[in-house]
């Protein structure tokens, strides 16, 4: 991919990202590479999903710091600020407004609500397929199974808060993954 | 409440690693049972309508905010959520890519993961389990999601089609 060009100026990268919130029903993820990576040509494959895979690893929305590293990248702070406003400026209005009109008809309408709480239902179970799909490949070790399954207990069953529980898990983690086992 | 509002949001922002899917259930333990800002059928269904608008499902947390402060609140909270971790990853992403073959990034992601898939899938299960008593007919359109984003390449958003239909029909 030798015919990469990074967005020229801020107003490019503003309308790129904002192109990509206004599209993404049902995921950013693969409007983002979408945008970037096929129309616009902003960046190779690799280098996306390198910078993905750094995304994930931090906390936060991975597609929101996408646009925090991408625009940090190609023009330092000002790119952070205007490709992460485009990112959220459509989406923010749109998903309140969604809100104000449900709210406004659910109230005398129970057929209504009972469609929105399959809704729910079914991004639950989206939920529960990205964590088997994240899950497969570490799927065989007994160590990372053994993780897996305490921070189920503690945070879907005994409802601890995410506070304790992580601090203690990424340090029993990292215990074992220095040690081999993961 | 704007303030109260920023606080936890930004905490929970640092705490966020893996996204939205990771803190759902924190956020539902918070809002839901801790601060009674929502009811538990109020708060999953400003998580239905995070995940069919268009967007990062991390918008919840505005629809949160929008709820208790309007949108003040919505802004807030969004902001709140965003900027901790947006800061952290403006400055990961040098050291991130310094360290790139080193052991430790390694052992770091390696350590990672499996606490990541434990947090989503009790994200999933917590919201599907609104109340005390899980309902069997959230289970089943839960259950059925999962098989399908696991087997298929479908967008994701017929899926949440699928959902509301038999929600409609079974709820």
């Amino acid at each position: 991919m030798s015919d990469v060009t990074p967005p020229r100026n801020l107003s490019e990268l503003f309308i790129g990202f904002l192109a990509i919130g206004a599209r993404s029903f049902g995921g950013v993820m693969p409007w983002a590479y979408r945008v970037m990576v096929e129309e616009r040509r902003w960046l190779s494959a690799e280098d996306f999903t390198e910078t993905i895979g750094l995304c994930q690893f931090l906390p936060g929305p991975n597609v929101g710091n996408a646009s925090i590293v991408l625009g940090k990248r190609w023009f330092g702070l000002a790119g952070s600020l205007v490709a992460f406003l485009g990112l959220f400026a459509l989406p923010f209005v749109w998903v309140l407004t969604l809100f104000a009109f449900y709210a406004d008809f659910a109230a005398g309408n129970p057929a209504l609500r009972a469609v929105v709480t399959g809704v729910g239902a079914a991004g639950a179970g989206m939920f529960i397929g990205t964590a088997i799909k994240l899950g497969r490949p570490i799927a065989g070790n007994p160590a990372a199974l053994a993780i897996i399954a305490a921070c189920f207990l503690c945070i879907a069953v005994g409802r601890l808060s995410l506070v304790i529980v992580l601090p203690v898990a990424l340090g029993l983690s990292l215990l074992l993954a220095r040690r081999g086992w993961l | 409440m704007l303030l109260e509002i920023a606080a936890y949001f930004c905490v929970l922002s640092i705490f966020s690693v893996g996204g939205l899917p990771s803190v759902m259930p924190e956020m539902q333990r918070y809002v839901v049972e801790v601060k009674a800002w929502m009811s538990p059928a109020e708060f999953m269904q400003a998580f239905a309508v995070g995940q069919a608008a268009p967007g990062p499902n991390m918008l919840i947390v505005s629809l949160v905010g929008w709820h208790l402060a309007g949108l003040a609140g919505a802004l807030v909270a969004l902001f709140a959520m965003c900027g901790p971790a947006a800061v952290l990853a403006w400055w990961a992403s040098g050291l991130w890519d310094r360290f790139k073959d080193t052991p430790w990034r390694q052992a770091i992601q390696r350590a990672i993961a499996p606490i990541v898939v434990g947090m989503i899938l009790s994200g999933g299960v917590v919201i599907a389990t609104p109340d005390a008593t899980p309902d069997w007919r959230l289970w089943l359109i839960a259950g059925a999601t999962a098989a399908g984003a696991v087997l298929t390449k479908v967008n994701p958003l017929w899926f949440l089609a699928a959902g509301g239909l038999l929600g409609g029909a079974l709820l």
